[in-house]
Parts: C-alpha cells; sequence; structure tokens
C-alpha cells in the first residue's frame, strides 16, 4: 500500500518535472520577440476593439503607436479620445497635441415630410444594396437611404433610425466618433465634425449636388446651393461648390448668421442654449412654405436666439 | 436529344406572350435625349453643343477611351441642351436634348431595302465600319462590338457563335428579329465570321421559338445556295432553359467548352454576339447605317392582348412616351422593368429614355413580383442546384454578411454572373442575389488590387 | 398603381416556399398514415394526434414565449416533425410518452438549436431514441391493438421481424415472404406497416421536387450491398438484402427521415456519402448491434458528420477543374 503510494508520488514528479522542462524548451524555443512596451499601451487602450483608429483591433493600434512614437501625430483612439492618448503618450514618454473631439453628423434633412417617396424601395434592406442599384426611392439621389447600414456599423449603439423621420439620429453621448458608420455610408453624407464648444455645432444638413430647382423639388429642406450663407458668413467659413454649402468647422465661430439666411433650413444649429422669444423681436423671415411645422419652430427659434445673440453683441 | 448547358439552371414559365406581334414603327417624339453612356466602359464625350444643327446618324458624341463608342443622333432637329438628367436608375447622366424637326437622314446612309449579300473583303474597314456605326452587343452588357471581334494576338475564335437563344421570358424582340430580318442576321453572322479569320457560325435558338429557327434555317439555306462566303453557319436548336443566353452556359451547351474562372470566352475559342448585335453588324457595314433604332418589347401577364407589342424604337425616346403610345401603364402593374424579368432592371424613373441596349417595358404584378418576407434558410440546397456556375449561394451569402473576403473568393463568388437563379428557386425567400452581387464586387476588387501590385 | 416597386433582379419568384415544401412531405407521409391507421384503429389515432398537436404547440409555445419571435408554426416544419415522430412509435404508446417525445424532439432538438434551419440532428429521430433509451418497455411492446381492417393477418404476434431475427436467428423469420413485407408488414410502428404507401409517397415527393434521390438511393443500395455479402458467406447467419430493405424502419428512415433537408449534405456527392454510411452503420446494428433496428441511430449518427461532409463536398463548379 505504502509503495504504491510512493510509486504514484515518484511517478507523478518526474512526469511534471519532465513536462515542465519541455514546456520551458517549447516555450524558450518559439518564443515571440515583441516590444514589452505593446503590452503596456495596450493596457491603457479601452479595448473596443472598434477598429476607429484604422487598425485591426486594440492590440494592432498598441502596435502602430509603439512603431510611430515619438510622433503619435497619426495616432488616435477615437473612443479613448485625448484623455487615452495623453496615457498612451505617458507610456511611451512622448508628447502628443489634443485633438479637437469629434462627433458623427448625418448631413440629411430629408425627412418623410420634407422629401416625398417616388418609388417603393422592394430588395434586401441595406443601404449598400440599394445604392448600387439606383438612386434611392425618393426624388434626392443623394439623400439618405435610410436602411440603416449605419446603425449596423456602430459598435457604440449610438445610431438609431427614427421611425418618424426614417433618418438615423446620433446619440451624442455614446458617440465615439470612429468614423465606422462614415465608411458604412454608401451616399457618404455622415461626416465627423468637430464636436464645437458646448457641443454646440453648425452643420449644412444636405448633400445634395443637383441644381437649385432639382433639389427643392426632390426635398423641400435641401441645400440649393443659392450662396446666401456664404455671403452672409463674416468668417469666411462656407463655401459653395456644386451647388452645395459646407461649412468648415475650424472657421466657423457659430455665430448662426446663415442659418438665418437660409432659405430652405438646410443648415441646421444644435445644443444652443435655449433662450425665450421676447416680445418685441421682430417676425423672423418667412421659412419655406413647406417646411414642417416642427422644423420650420425650430428654425424660427433658432432664428430669434440668434438674433437675441445679436443684440448681446 | 437537344443540346444545353451542363450545370444547374431553372425552368420559369416562358410567358412568350407577345412573341406573334409584328414589329411595328415608333413615330417619332417631339423631343428625344440621348445618353452618352449607352455601353460598357466610358461614357462618350459630346461633340455638339446647345444650337447645332443635327441630321439622322450624325455622330454627337465619341468614344472616350478604348473601350467606349460612338453615339448618334437618332433623329433630325437642333441639340437643345447638352447636361445631366436622371436615367433609369434616377443617377444623372449627361444626355444630349435634341429637338425633332423633320427626319433628314446624314448622307452616305442606305435606306434601302435591298439586301446586301456580298462581303466587302477588307476586314479592317469592316471593322472601322463597326466601331464608327457605334455598334455594342446588344445581349444585354452593351460591350463595344469592334473590341470583341478582334481577339487579342495568339488567341484565335474556333466558332462564332449567335445568340439567339432569348432565355428571359417575356422577352421576344430577338424573336421577332429572327423571324422578320432573319436573312439580314445571317449576313451579319457571315461578315463577323469572316472578320474572325472564317471559323464556322452557329446560331444557338431555344426550342420554344419554332417560327424563328425555321426562318433562320432557311436563311441560311438560302444564303449559302445564292451567295458567296455563307459557308460553315448553321442554326442550333437548344433545350429550353434559363439562362442558356448567358455567355458562358451558350458557349458550354454550343461547343461543350468552359470559360475558366475570370476568365474570357475567346481563351477558349468562342466569340459570342447577340442576333440583335448581328442585325446591328449588317446594318452598319451594308447599309452604313449606325446603331440608332433597336426592337423593344412592351409586354406583360397584365397587358391585354391587343396593347402587346414589338416596337422598333430610337434611341433616345423617353420610356414614359413608348408606354402612353403604347396604350398607358396598366393598373395592376406594380413594377416596370426594362429588360428581362430574370436580369433586366427596375425602372425607378420612366422619364428615362431608351438607350441601344433597352430591350422592354415589362409590367409586373404585385402577385408576381412582390418579395414575400425572409424566412430561415432550411438548406434544402436549391440554389446551388439551380445555379448555373455551381456555385453555393447559400454559403456564399452567409460569408458575405459576415464580410469573410477570403472564403468567398475561395468559394469563388467572383464567377457569379448574376442570373438571379439562386434568388428565383430560394423557398425562404432570402435575397441571395442581392447580398451576393454586393460581395462580388468587393472581391473582384480585391482581385484586381492584388493583379495590379503584381 | 401609386407607386412603382422598385428592387434588384430578378424580378419574379418561384411558387414553391418552406411551407409548400413541407406542406408536400405531409402529403407524401398520407398514405403511410392511412394505412397505419386502417391496421392500428384508434390507438394510433391518439399517438398520430397527441404527437401533432404537441409539436404545433410546443413551437408556437416555445417561440411566443421563450424564444420571443415571429411564430414559425405556419411553415408546417413542426407538423412534419409530429407526423414522422408518431409513424416511428408503436401504436400503444401512451400519450404522455408521445407527448415527451414531442418535447425531446422539438424542444431540444430543434428549438435549442435556433429553429428551422439551425438544427443539427433530426427532431423525430431524437425524440424516438430519446424514447427508445429511455422507455423501452413501452418502445418494443409490438402488441397489436384491433384495427379497422385486418385483424387476423400477424403471423408472428408480438414482436417485429427485426426483433424475432435478433432473438431467434434466421430460423425465427422464415415464415415471412417478401410479399407480406411489401404490402403490410408484421408487427412495428406505424410508419413500418407498409413499404408500397411509403414508395408512394417516396416517387410524389421525387415528382413535386421536393427531395433529391440520391441520399435515398445511396441508402438503400448500400444497405443491399452490405447484406448481400454478407448472406451470401453464410445465409444460414445472416438475412438477406430483400428482407432488410423492406423491415424495419429502412424505408421510412431513408426515404423522411434521412432526406431532411436540415440535417443532410447539401451536394449530391455528400448526400452518397451520408447515405453510405447511414446503410453501412444501419446493417452493422442490425447484425452485430444489442437493438434489433439502427435506423435512427445511424441517422443520428450521420447527422453529426454533416458539417464536416458539407466542408469537404462542394457541387462541381463551371469552369473550375
Amino acid at each position: 500500500m505504502t509503495q504504491t503510494i510512493i510509486w504514484t508520488i515518484a511517478i507523478i514528479t518526474i512526469l511534471g518535472a519532465l513536462l515542465a522542462v519541455v514546456l520551458y524548451v517549447v516555450a524558450e524555443k518559439f518564443k515571440v520577440e515583441e516590444d514589452p512596451r505593446i503590452d503596456e499601451v495596450e493596457k491603457v487602450l479601452p479595448g473596443a476593439n472598434c477598429g476607429g483608429c484604422g487598425q485591426a483591433g486594440c492590440r494592432a493600434f498598441a502596435q502602430y503607436c509603439v512603431e510611430s512614437s515619438p510622433n503619435l501625430d497619426r495616432c488616435f483612439c477615437p473612443v479613448g479620445g485625448n484623455e487615452g492618448m495623453q496615457k498612451v503618450a505617458a507610456v511611451l514618454g512622448v508628447e502628443v497635441a489634443v485633438k479637437e473631439p469629434q462627433v458623427a453628423v448625418v448631413r440629411c434633412n430629408g425627412t418623410c415630410a420634407n422629401r416625398p417617396r417616388t418609388n417603393e424601395y422592394g430588395g434586401y434592406q441595406s443601404c449598400r444594396v440599394k445604392a448600387a442599384l439606383y438612386s434611392g426611392d425618393t426624388g434626392c439621389s443623394f439623400g439618405c437611404l435610410g436602411c440603416g447600414d449605419c446603425v449596423a456599423a456602430c459598435q457604440f449603439g449610438a445610431i438609431t433610425m427614427n421611425p418618424e423621420t426614417g433618418l438615423p439620429v446620433v446619440d451624442e453621448e455614446k458617440c465615439t466618433a470612429c468614423g465606422a458608420c462614415v465608411k458604412a455610408c454608401p451616399k457618404a453624407i455622415i461626416e465627423l465634425r468637430n464636436k464645437g464648444k458646448r457641443n454646440m455645432r453648425v452643420f449644412v444638413s444636405c448633400v445634395n449636388k443637383d441644381k437649385g430647382a432639382v433639389a427643392r423639388k426632390a426635398c423641400s429642406a435641401a441645400c440649393i446651393g443659392c450662396g446666401k450663407c456664404a455671403k452672409v458668413c463674416p468668417f469666411e467659413a462656407i463655401t459653395v461648390e456644386n451647388n452645395l454649402a459646407y461649412i468648415d468647422f475650424a472657421k466657423c465661430r457659430l455665430c448662426k448668421k446663415c442659418v438665418a439666411e437660409c432659405p430652405t433650413g438646410a443648415i441646421h444649429a444644435v445644443n444652443f442654449p435655449v433662450v425665450k422669444p421676447k416680445p418685441e423681436a421682430p417676425a423672423a423671415p418667412k421659412p419655406a412654405a413647406n417646411v414642417t411645422p416642427s422644423a420650420a419652430n425650430v428654425i424660427s427659434s433658432e432664428v430669434e436666439k440668434s438674433q437675441t445673440n445679436k443684440k448681446e453683441e | 436529344m437537344l443540346k444545353t448547358f451542363s450545370i444547374g439552371g431553372i425552368h420559369p414559365s416562358d410567358s412568350k406572350i407577345s412573341k406573334d406581334c409584328k414589329i411595328e414603327v415608333l413615330p417619332l417624339p417631339s423631343k428625344v435625349y440621348i445618353s452618352v453612356a449607352q455601353h460598357l466602359g466610358a461614357p462618350a464625350t459630346p461633340i455638339v453643343k446647345p444650337g447645332d444643327a443635327v441630321k439622322v446618324g450624325q455622330v454627337i458624341a465619341e468614344p472616350a477611351g478604348f473601350i467606349s463608342a460612338y453615339v448618334h443622333s437618332s433623329v433630325s432637329g437642333t441639340v437643345k441642351s447638352v447636361g445631366p438628367r436622371k436615367d433609369l436608375a434616377g443617377n444623372n447622366m449627361t444626355h444630349i436634348e435634341i429637338d425633332v424637326e423633320g427626319d433628314e437622314w446624314a448622307e452616305g446612309i442606305d435606306l434601302s431595302d435591298t439586301l446586301v449579300t456580298a462581303i466587302p473583303e477588307d476586314n479592317k474597314a469592316i471593322l472601322e465600319k463597326i466601331k464608327l456605326n457605334g455598334v455594342v452587343g446588344l445581349g444585354g452588357a452593351t460591350f463595344p462590338a469592334h473590341v470583341k471581334l478582334c481577339p487579342p494576338p495568339g488567341k484565335k475564335a474556333d466558332c462564332l457563335i449567335l445568340n439567339g437563344a432569348e432565355c428571359e421570358p417575356y422577352l421576344t424582340s430577338d424573336n421577332r428579329i429572327m423571324i422578320e430580318r432573319s436573312k439580314e442576321i445571317v449576313v451579319g453572322a457571315a461578315i463577323m465570321k469572316q472578320v474572325l479569320g472564317g471559323c464556322p457560325a452557329v446560331i444557338g435558338i431555344e426550342e420554344n421559338k419554332p417560327e424563328a429557327i425555321a426562318a433562320m434555317t432557311a436563311a441560311v439555306a438560302e444564303l449559302q445556295k445564292t451567295a458567296k462566303g455563307y459557308d460553315g453557319i448553321s442554326v442550333m436548336t437548344l433545350k429550353k432553359k434559363y439562362p442558356q443566353g448567358g455567355e458562358k452556359q451558350l458557349i458550354d451547351a454550343v461547343m461543350g467548352r468552359q470559360v475558366k474562372s475570370m476568365g474570357l470566352p475567346i481563351d477558349v475559342g468562342a466569340v459570342v454576339q447577340n442576333v440583335a448585335t448581328s442585325l446591328a453588324v449588317y446594318e452598319a457595314v451594308q447599309k452604313n447605317m449606325p446603331l440608332i433604332t433597336n426592337v423593344l418589347t412592351v409586354t406583360g401577364d397584365c397587358v391585354p392582348m391587343e396593347k402587346q407589342h414589338n416596337y422598333k424604337f430610337r434611341i433616345g425616346m423617353p420610356l414614359s412616351y413608348i408606354a402612353e403610345y403604347a396604350g398607358g401603364i396598366p393598373e395592376q402593374a406594380v413594377k416596370i422593368v426594362s429588360g428581362g424579368p430574370m436580369m433586366g432592371k427596375a425602372i425607378a424613373n420612366l422619364d428615362a429614355t431608351t438607350v441601344k441596349g433597352s430591350s422592354s417595358l415589362l409590367y409586373l404584378t404585385a402577385e408576381q413580383t412582390v418579395r414575400k418576407a425572409e424566412s430561415a434558410c432550411i438548406r434544402c440546397g436549391k440554389c446551388a442546384e439551380a445555379c448555373p456556375m455551381g456555385l453555393e449561394p447559400f454559403l456564399l451569402q452567409k460569408y458575405a454578411r459576415h464580410n469573410m473576403t477570403d472564403e468567398l473568393e475561395e468559394n469563388a463568388v467572383q464567377d457569379c454572373i448574376e442570373c438571379g437563379c439562386c434568388l428565383y428557386s430560394c423557398p425562404a425567400n432570402i435575397p441571395l442575389l442581392d447580398i451576393i452581387r454586393i460581395a462580388k464586387g468587393d472581391v473582384i476588387k480585391i482581385i484586381r488590387g492584388r493583379a495590379a501590385k503584381k | 398603381m401609386e407607386r412603382l416597386i422598385v428592387s434588384p433582379s430578378p424580378h419574379l419568384h418561384t411558387k414553391t416556399s418552406t411551407k409548400s415544401l413541407m406542406r408536400d412531405v405531409v402529403i407524401a407521409l398520407l398514405p403511410a398514415v392511412v394505412v397505419s391507421v386502417l391496421f392500428y384503429g384508434w390507438s394510433e389515432l391518439l399517438v398520430l394526434g397527441t404527437s401533432v398537436a404537441s409539436c404545433v404547440l410546443l413551437e408556437y409555445l416555445i417561440t411566443k414565449y421563450l424564444l420571443k419571435k415571429a411564430c414559425t408554426v405556419g411553415d408546417w416544419s413542426a407538423v412534419v416533425t409530429g407526423v414522422l415522430l408518431a409513424l416511428n412509435l408503436p401504436s400503444t404508446t401512451p400519450w404522455w410518452v408521445v407527448f415527451i417525445g414531442a418535447v425531446v424532439a422539438i424542444g431540444v432538438a430543434k428549438m435549442t438549436f435556433g429553429g428551422l434551419g439551425q438544427n443539427l440532428f433530426n427532431p423525430a429521430i431524437a425524440g424516438r431514441v430519446f424514447l427508445l433509451i429511455s422507455f423501452p418497455t413501452y418502445m418494443t411492446d409490438w402488441t397489436r391493438p384491433q384495427g379497422f381492417i385486418g385483424g387476423g393477418l400477424d403471423t408472428i404476434t408480438g414482436a417485429t421481424p427485426l426483433g424475432a431475427y435478433a432473438e431467434g436467428g434466421v430460423s425465427a423469420i422464415s415464415e415471412i415472404s417478401s410479399l407480406d413485407l411489401l404490402f403490410y408488414n408484421i408487427g412495428g410502428s406505424a410508419g413500418e406497416l407498409s413499404a408500397i404507401a411509403l414508395i408512394i409517397g417516396f416517387v410524389y415527393l421525387l415528382a413535386r421536387k421536393v427531395i433529391r434521390p440520391y441520399i435515398t438511393l445511396s441508402i438503400l443500395v448500400s444497405v443491399a450491398a452490405f447484406s448481400g455479402i454478407f448472406w451470401a458467406i453464410n445465409p444460414e447467419v445472416y438475412t438477406g438484402p430483400g428482407f432488410n430493405l423492406l423491415t424495419g424502419g429502412l424505408l421510412l428512415g431513408s426515404i423522411f427521415m434521412a432526406t431532411d433537408y436540415v440535417t443532410s449534405p447539401m451536394s449530391n456527392l455528400g448526400g452518397v456519402i451520408y447515405g453510405f454510411g447511414i446503410g453501412v452503420i444501419t446493417m452493422l446494428i442490425r447484425y452485430f448491434g444489442a437493438y434489433p433496428e439502427g435506423v435512427s441511430f445511424a441517422i443520428l449518427i450521420m447527422n453529426s458528420v454533416v458539417p464536416l461532409i458539407n466542408k469537404w463536398c462542394h457541387a462541381k463548379k463551371y469552369g473550375r477543374a
């Protein structure tokens, strides 16, 4: 009995020792030489593996950072943001410039009310499939197709489709500006724009490059390329090209003059503080006749706000 | 035993309702809009400007590249504008708008009905005429005809196949021209055969067109008796199976050879041209007539017999004009297709105009065409059974949904010919082709990118 | 016509749907159902009714309350499972045993994998095998209840031909003629009764292009070949091909269960390999196993190999050697 126990212990011990040696040899022989800093960088990354940085995942991004160190200008983890990049820089012992936080912006205002449907799409519900087939189920061949490829592409659940408007809505809290939706959108409607001061942003919510009359016929809230906004902008932030206005967010100072000027309400201002309209405030310029009531309200209240702002200035 | 292709295929009802409707000539509208993209390849460059007077058959746009084609005015009148207009799919494309005034033809075009059977000897001159007269393949792909008729150095054509299969249900335009213009088609075949170096020519026609088979056989026999250069042309009756008219399938059916993946028909010694292209070649070479007309079928289950038509149209006529002339859009139609029901394009914009390759205005009813809700794949394998390329669509769509491009390439998604057999036959209504088509594009891009790097 | 529909090609669609395919399978099973009810009477009706009702009800409840997704009862697949399960059980099976079988078939074998199209094993067979292992007494009780016709036709009471062979060897089955087997079997579960009824169903399925013949023929040929070789070696010990083809659940299994879309290979070549496997395993169990019958075990075992077969066997592609 005792002998059995002794034998067992002995055999197990020897076997264990042998295997340990084998393991050691194998581990040594097939060791992958890797910069230990990659592990350290990976530790401070968010671990979402979203690919928003342009790399295959967080580990690949860590490797990319280590390789491009000391110059981290081309490395940015949209999820971790500036804070995260500071941590990465600290690990690598280098400096990194602070980048403006960004957010995904849907540049289409073709709601069901603004943009009447001209046909019914009857194929697979995917923007890519639809875009490859034709211009879409409205008169506008540039606008949102509404099948939600961006919703599917978002790893953070930040995009939802609004069933009433048929357009995607970005949850600013959840959006990490990883750019997956930008890539997913076959119509290039979604853009990453600077979040702006206190999240206040002014942008042209349209990508239609048709001539004014054509664009207007397809969608009552389309940019018709009239150029009024560019004229009124004191900071030269607005350019009109191919019948479409674009606001450079780096130059925009949020004065909102363009918002008031736009005849179709294609320019949107978001997250500006709501100021109670003063009774003596002059009547807002007539919004486009067939703009939906809600959109009209937004525009007129924005106009009033901008006028209030002017007075404050 | 009739020949057919060896893999897959389906048997939808052929619904050739308008097969007995004689070709009628459409009157001219007051305006035409001629697209500069009527062929595969680079859109042509307009060479006219607003205010210019043009005659029928005058060149109004020149090719912009090797794979491109001339575009001619189909009417006489004044150019009103040159600019973007929405095409069939609602996308902007440059169109030349012409106000129609009279019907004055450009010089040098033979408008008589006499059949010219003597084939010019100079092959180069023939090719030049085909090119200058803007002839493109009229079987669907609208590939410039002269390019196809010049095999690359080192490759020789063993057989010219004339595609008279017209395997798409409903379409009858090829059937009609084979009955009404059989001799011209045979002359066209003889011309192309000579250009290709005298290889034999086979005219493949599906068994459901007995009149066309009889007419073509008679035309071949008569021309062989009365004129020179018509030896080696024969008519082959094929079993009815879709997609017999697919280039690769037709080569398999007629010659028993298979084109390698990503290869060209000429690799196995085959050149395939549609019968309508053959007619266009005849007119271009023997009559110096540019390709400005074609035949289009107006049909559908919901179209009464008296409103079924085969029309000879001129390019640039708005589809809405043709629909109106043919008696309006039927009540029950929910979808209008340009082309056959299997591979044609649903029309999003009826104001779009006819192009060289237009072949039909097909009205489909809700019952026929509305897709039913997708349900789970039951792995019945009917899609794989139907696929004429021997692919496994159920597998490809699964990989495609997960963006697995390596697996897609391994399973030959790039070989897909988009014939629609898989989607047609799926009992669970899975949008197989919708998904696979996109994946195919992605994979081909990857393959091309890799080839370019090498 | 208000707005035109626009969709990618093709614009036509076959009239065949999942529902029509499943309904065709049920129609193909009708001859066998009629024969079994005629011979086994009310008790068979009870088994059939319980089985179909519980399969459909379970699928409905599970999709609605457990998985909370669109109800799939409308596709008739639960009905097919119910009928097949019933035809696999002795007509004397108590209703609660049938119900347990349905729970295993639908609840365990089908819905846990994600429902129709996802299951690895044929639900009806999984249910039957579970019952065979759990309730062997009920499952091998072949006492024949009074049917509507043919009450006095049985020659061997209380045992199936295969059971008799397993116990008594070749001598025990010497009295059974092939003709008897073709038209009505002697003892056995409902679906094993009449080979002719099953073959009628097979012809119907082929004519309607619901199934391809490769799997079924591969099973039958391999069973015939395997038993033929052994029989030729020693007819004293081993039963012959005719007996093996017509007895037990071989026809039911090879026509209706092995050809189940979901659990069989997709390619024709794969189907032949799969069928060969089923045939050989069936005969191994019949000749050498503890159980008299092996079709259901063979199908279950081969079900598990299907993903591998699918991986290896692909259809021949155009233009590729």
